[in-house]
């Protein structure tokens, strides 16, 4: 009893110390409104006028509306919903009972603390209690199995609304089928469907209603660095210096002064030292300026977050999450400031720990119940084994153990809840943010987020990233695509050096993988990179200036690594068709080759330089194994004339070459020459090498101008919704079906319908009555039968009459006849015949099928669902 | 043979003939000139025609080193000769003369295409070092034995094949016998093999086959074992520990030991001898052991040290390498800025400058060398120093596991000679109860004899067991002076070699300057 006491008292000093804030603070801000009001209407009013103003000012109060302010009504028809919204099973009502009871003991043991948040309104103004809100489900979705993409899903499908009164829990938590609807709510709602999702994907997560700091309740990230800002700090490796083997050999001696050295250093130390200096003061300084103003309402403020205990899913330490910004937290964080309570869809606890500290020194041991003081008994946790030392302490919370539990059945447990079934739809869930769009604002950063396909140009997500607090100066700006036809990924673009960086996914028509460049133009500076496995020739690399190329390569069977051509500038063409393309003259190409092992190290070129305004070729050769310099070659190819006029084919000075070793075929003459006819072949080879290569820049530049243009979106063929063939296929399918159907419909004509018409409506046949409907309704059909006999009959005898009486005609008027009348006559004779033995055709196959008819129909009625229980009985 | 050459003379293959056809199948045009102004050298040449001269022998060809084709065809050649030199060669064209007989073929291993087509061999062999061969034409000759193909079996890359027009093409399975016996070949006479007539043909062949290869296999295997084996001792005797892995060095001992093979017919001898001579066993293993062991050890040095020595040279190498390239960027600069110079005060004050950068680069190589070279020398004694110990441990280890053998030997002599006097009594006593052949018999005269007996056995073993030690000791000491001498002489040539490279490209770079120096001049 004496710990509780004193804890009583210290929370007592607590609450009267917060009491005194919080009046202060209120004074405070009516004296800081007053000051307003006065600044703003100082020059027209009197004191007097002034002062009237003031007393009414404090008169009118401000009503704070009882409803939910952002929930639309309209949106949701309370009627809908399903009862257990609007009502309390017997279950329930014990739960609330037993809650009310707690409650009341707690403000009674502890009258200094708040009440407890123990049962909201629902949307239909039905108290519930806050763990049967919780509704834990599993979501259909992968993506959603992990917490953090989960809280990440949570926080971009909703919309932050604040507390009405940031000091108080909510009146109301909706249930998250309604907040889902909405796509808004409170941290409460936030918390309660964050903490469904986390414990249906079998996270031992819980809802914490608690106290935290001004920027977490609001959601206010500028003060936060951005994550996607945050470069990733590569891991230098230090490299594992090799063991001095035995054999090592000794450094050469070192003869400088180490006097000297150590001045060197300590001045160099200085100079560091002093920057150092610099740096950390001009940080402090920033610091300071982005540091908030306190916050008055400081540990006042009530938020509402989740809790994820270590243990299940392989959670290695307990820690936070807020749901509002899907960051999670170790539960030693500054921004969280105090614990009311917690609970799950099993139980509800209270914190009995001091919270001086803010959360830094809470345990998070459920089980204790002198730390947590639970209301339901028999949940999962496990008591915590006392040692002996812990016993009296026990002894001494006796009262409070049992103050919760005496009257309430030991195994009560959770009634299950209220809230239907939590369902996202695939659409939804695609979307994600309300729209589908969603802004998020950092420290010196925004962030735009957008679902795919909502923009027609695959913009998906846009980092601006500004130099300064107010967000004036953009600094960078990295826009990330997706499903584009020609697979662009990311664009970052910086403001300050104007340079554009394109990346790439592989599949890009021309391999391309990075594309950073500065404008669009031509002949500027640029650097492509590519995927080299796709290109034929091994391209890694193209880098640009307005007067050079130069070209990376890999992975070639000639070992070129790298080719840098020297453009001169363009000379003026005379002739006046501009269209013929005018390349700019090369002065010099450069290539390197790798090392190729079939050749010997003298015969294998490292380095070819080909000087085309000189007429020289400069070759440098691989340096042997155990060799510091290499052989050079020098070729002029100037053809010259002696003075009689012949062309001078080769003479010893066109070629100058040292050779490391020298060798004797390489002198000769002739070897030398049909290297230099292999090489002018080679020169050739290369020009139009590089000619081709500044064409595909051309060629790249249209078509990236082309695709920008474009934008097209690619769709996958597994997206139904999207791919307009697919769903022009289903749909067509869907139509034939339905089709299909009708036609089974209009066959299957109800021949019982005109007897049943008869019948008075919604009663149930009697036997009597069925019998009767079968009678009538064969009886009907014998005289359909005998009717249509009856008709075929008639007709027959009509046409025969007809024909006798045009044949007695005949007969009489023959001789008087002319040829036509005669032609007329024979040719009715024929039809009339026709027409006579088609009726009588008819009337024998009625005759043969009429019984046979009858038959069936008697049969069908049998098995007339409507009166087969009757009949058959009768039968 | 008639033909229409039969009526001209025989011709030499001379140094004349020889140069023109090689200035004919020359280069043309303009490196034509260029090769007749400078003369090709036979060395030079790589393809060689000289068909329908008349040629009655092949000579002078010695100087054809480079020679990758030769094409001899159509003349009279009536041997194969003259060819040695002509390794490199690729493809020999001997079709349409008069050759009897293979021969004079075993030098040409890289030989992938033979022509011998239209002569007179009766018989195919002395192919064997044509491993490569692929391409055998042996059409329109006298073949008439058909067990000629299994001798084409061991050419693994041989893929055409031409018989035709030889009195064994006449045989009715001719073909199947050659589809069957060579699998690998894809083409016959001019045709593609029809592989269903393969399999036909392998299936009718197929019992001589299995058996064929299967002796093949064993063959092999055989020699396998046998060149394991040969690797084994190879080993054993880099480690000087060769045969000491069993009782061989004991029956060395006996194997010449006469009086001491009489003695062990001697009653007791025989278990003492057993007992002896697995002591014995033991001791040598143990050396066998030792010897291996430290084997492995010093070559764990060995590397250790070599790779260290060529970590150190790699590392010069490297800022060998990066000084040479610095300064020949500077100097390409400075030689390029010297050429658009016009003023010659300037020209000259750039031109010293020039080749005191030469200079300064031949300082900079020459310290870095001789840095390198103390560093070696150091290294190399550390490395002497230590080898040395080892191979003195080793072998202070061996002589005492050898003395150990001496001991026993020398035991093992008390003890013959003990019997031996016993028995000398027992004889003398006439108690003997046993019959002794007559030669050991012969011993027991007096004590006199019988001592000197069993002393010269004890001498011939001692000296057994001396000879392998002394052979032992020298192998390892010769080897670790060898080593020793190999490794300074490389570092004396490696060193000599760099400074050789190091002049050489410092000479180039002058005489480069002085070159554009003079050209300078004479352009003003």
């Amino acid at each position: 009893m004496e710990v509780l006491r004193e804890k009583v008292e210290e929370e007592e000093a607590a609450e009267r110390e917060e009491a005194a804030e919080r009046a202060e603070w209120a004074e405070k801000m009516e004296r800081m409104t007053k000051t307003a009001e006065v600044s703003k209407e100082e020059t027209i009013m009197t004191q007097d006028e002034l002062r009237d103003l003031e007393k009414r000012l404090t008169s009118i109060e401000i009503s704070i509306p009882a409803e939910y302010s952002f929930i639309n009504k309209s949106l949701i028809d309370v009627t809908k919903l399903p009862p257990s919204y609007s009502t309390n099973s017997p279950k329930e009502e014990h739960l609330l009972q037993v809650a009310d009871n707690f409650s009341r003991q707690y403000s009674h043991l502890c009258p200094d603390r708040v009440p407890l948040f123990l049962c909201p309104l629902n949307e239909c103004n039905v108290p519930k209690f806050v763990s049967t809100t919780l509704r834990p489900t599993l979501m259909p979705y992968p993506e959603l199995y992990n917490w953090d993409s989960c809280s990440q899903f949570v926080s971009d499908f909703l919309t932050m609304v604040p507390l009405l009164d940031p000091l108080k829990p909510p009146k109301y938590l909706y249930s998250s089928t309604t907040v889902l609807k909405c796509q808004k709510g409170n941290c409460f709602d936030f918390s309660t469907l964050l903490c469904s999702m986390l414990i249906g994907s079998g996270y031992d997560a819980y809802c914490v209603n608690g106290y935290g700091s001004l920027d977490l309740c609001l959601m206010d990230l500028t003060r936060e660095v951005c994550p996607l800002t945050v470069k990733v700090k590569e891991v230098v490796k230090e490299e594992e210096k090799a063991m001095p083997k035995k054999y090592t050999v000794k450094p050469p001696r070192d003869l400088t002064s180490k006097f000297e050295q150590e001045q060197e250093n300590k001045r160099l130390q200085e100079i560091k030292n002093q920057e150092e200096k610099r740096l950390r003061e001009a940080e402090e300084r920033l610091l300071a300026e982005e540091k908030a103003k306190p916050d008055p309402l400081h540990g006042l403020r009530v938020h509402c977050w989740v809790l994820v205990l270590a243990g299940k899913r392989e959670v290695p330490e307990s820690f936070f999450i807020d749901p509002l910004t899907a960051h999670s937290y170790s539960t030693k964080d500054d921004h969280f400031l105090g614990i009311e309570s917690l609970w799950n869809h099993k139980n509800y606890w209270i914190n009995m720990q001091d919270c001086w500290n803010c959360c830094k020194e809470l345990v998070f041991d459920l089980g204790d119940p002198v730390r947590w003081e639970y209301m339901l008994l028999g949940t999962d946790k496990p008591h915590l084994s006392l040692t002996e030392e812990d016993e009296d302490v026990l002894d001494d919370d006796d009262d409070i153990d049992n103050l919760g539990k005496e009257e309430e059945d030991k195994s009560f447990d959770m009634p299950p809840s209220w809230v239907a079934q939590i369902e996202i739809t695939p659409d939804e869930f695609e979307t994600r943010c309300p729209n589908g769009k969603k802004v998020i604002r950092y420290k010196r950063a925004q962030l735009e987020k957008w679902a795919p396909y909502l923009n027609n140009n695959g913009l998906v997500c846009r980092l601006t990233v500004y130099e300064d607090l107010q967000c004036t100066k953009v600094l960078e700006i990295k826009e990330w695509y997706q499903n584009r036809e020609d697979t662009l990924e990311l664009k970052h673009i910086n403001k300050i050096t104007g340079l554009h960086v394109d990346y790439f996914r592989p599949g890009h028509p021309q391999a391309l993988r990075v594309h950073s460049y500065k404008s669009m133009l031509p002949e500027m500076d640029r650097v492509m990179e590519f995927y080299e496995k796709i290109r034929v020739d091994g391209l890694i690399k193209r880098e640009e200036t307005p007067l050079t190329m130069t070209e990376y390569y890999q992975g070639r069977s000639d070992f070129l690594s790298y080719r840098h051509i020297n453009f001169g500038p363009r000379v003026k063409k005379l002739t006046q068709n501009s269209a013929e393309s005018n390349p700019r003259p090369m002065v010099k190409i450069t290539e390197r080759f790798l090392r190729n092992p079939a050749k010997p190290a003298d015969e294998d070129v490292a380095e070819r330089v080909f000087l085309i305004v000189e007429e020289r070729i400069q070759l440098r050769y691989h340096c042997r194994d155990d060799y510091i310099t290499s052989s050079k070659r020098e070729f002029l190819r100037r053809t010259e004339v002696d003075s009689k006029g012949n062309k001078i084919i080769m003479t010893p000075d066109m070629c100058i070459s040292f050779e490391v070793e020298p060798m004797e075929h390489t002198k000769k003459l002739l070897y030398q020459y049909e290297t230099m006819i292999h090489l002018k072949n080679e020169e050739k080879l290369s020009r139009h090498q590089a000619w081709e290569s500044e064409l595909e820049v051309l060629e790249i530049l249209k078509l990236r101008e082309e695709e920008d243009d474009a934008h097209m979106l690619t769709i996958s063929i597994y997206d139904t919704k999207r791919n307009e063939k697919s769903k022009e296929y289903r749909e067509a399918m869907e139509r034939v079906l339905h089709e299909e159907h009708m036609r089974q419909v209009e066959s299957q004509l109800d021949y019982l319908a005109p007897f049943l018409a008869q019948l008075p409506p919604g009663e149930k046949l009697t036997r009597w009555q069925a019998v009767r409907l079968k009678d009538e309704c064969l009886s009907d059909f014998k005289q359909r039968l005998i009717d249509k006999a009856n008709l075929i009959q008639a007709r027959f005898e009509k046409e025969t009459q007809e024909l006798q009486k045009k044949q007695q005609w005949y007969q009489e008027n023959q001789v008087t006849l002319s040829p036509e009348d005669e032609d007329l006559y024979l040719s009715y004779c024929s039809q009339a015949m026709f027409r006579i033995r088609i009726l009588e055709q008819r009337l024998n196959r009625h005759k043969e099928l009429a019984p046979l008819k009858y038959l069936a129909l008697e049969e069908k009625l049998y098995k007339d669902p409507r009166l087969v229980d009757f009949v058959k009985v009768f039968v | 043979m008639s033909r229409p050459f039969d009526s001209m003379d025989p011709k030499v293959m001379d140094d004349d003939m020889l140069k023109v056809a090689v200035v004919e199948q020359g280069p043309q045009e303009e490196a034509g000139q260029l090769a007749k102004q400078e003369g090709i050298l036979f060395k030079d040449v790589r393809s060689l025609q000289l068909d329908f001269r008349n040629i009655l022998r092949i000579d002078n060809l010695w100087q054809f080193e480079n020679l990758q084709k030769l094409q001899l065809n159509n003349n009279i050649i009536e041997r194969i000769e003259g060819l040695e030199n002509l390794i490199h060669l690729v493809w020999l064209d001997l079709s349409f003369n008069n050759i009897e007989a293979i021969e004079g073929l075993d030098t040409l291993v890289n030989l992938e295409d033979l022509s011998l087509s239209n002569n007179r061999i009766a018989k195919i062999d002395s192919l064997d070092a044509l491993v490569k061969l692929q391409v055998l034409s042996l059409g329109n000759n006298q073949i008439g034995n058909i067990m000629n193909i299994i001798y084409l079996r061991q050419f693994s890359c041989l893929r055409t094949l031409t018989l035709s027009e030889n009195p064994i093409a006449e045989a009715e399975e001719y073909k199947e016998f050659i589809y069957a016996y060579l699998p690998d070949l894809v083409y016959l006479d001019f045709r593609r093999i029809d592989e269903q007539a393969r399999e036909a043909s392998k299936l009718k062949h197929q019992y001589s086959i299995d058996e064929m290869k299967h002796r093949e296999a064993l063959m092999r295997a055989r020699l396998e074992d046998e060149k394991a084996q040969r690797q084994m001792l190879e080993e054993h005797k880099l480690a000087f520990i060769e045969r000491l892995n069993g009782p061989f060095l004991f029956n060395s001992m006996y194997s010449e030991d006469v009086e001491g093979n009489k003695l062990s017919s001697l009653p007791g001898v025989d278990e003492l001898l057993e007992t002896y001579k697995d002591k014995f066993v033991i001791i040598c293993l143990n050396i066998f052991e030792y010897g291996l062991k430290q084997q492995e050890k010093r070559m764990a040095e060995l590397d250790t040290f070599n790779e260290c020595i060529q970590d150190a040279i790699r590392e010069n190498q490297e800022q060998g390498k990066l000084k040479v390239t610095k300064f020949e960027e500077k100097h390409l600069l400075n030689l390029n800025a010297i050429r658009e110079e016009s003023d010659l005060p300037n020209i000259e004050k750039k031109l010293i400058e020039c080749s005191d950068d030469i200079t300064d680069l031949f300082n900079v190589l020459m310290t870095l060398e001789m840095q390198l070279v103390e560093q070696l020398e150091e290294t190399i004694n550390i490395f002497e120093r230590n080898i040395t110990d080892m191979v003195g441990l080793f072998i202070e280890n061996v002589q005492s596991l050898m003395a150990q053998c001496r001991d026993l030997e020398n035991h093992h002599h008390e003890k013959i000679l003990e019997i031996a006097i016993n028995t000398l009594e027992k004889i003398l006593k006439n108690e003997m109860d046993e019959d002794l052949p007559d030669d050991v018999r012969a011993l027991f005269v007096d004590k006199d004899t019988i001592v000197n007996a069993v002393g010269a056995s004890h001498d011939i073993h001692l000296l057994k067991i001396d000879n392998r030690e002394d052979e032992l000791v020298t192998g390892i000491n010769s080897w670790c002076a060898h080593l020793l001498d190999k490794i300074h002489r490389e570092e004396i040539v490696r060193n000599r070699k760099r400074v050789k490279e190091i002049n050489q490209y410092i000479d180039h770079m002058q005489s480069e300057l002085d070159n554009l120096e003079c050209g300078d001049i004479i352009d003003i």
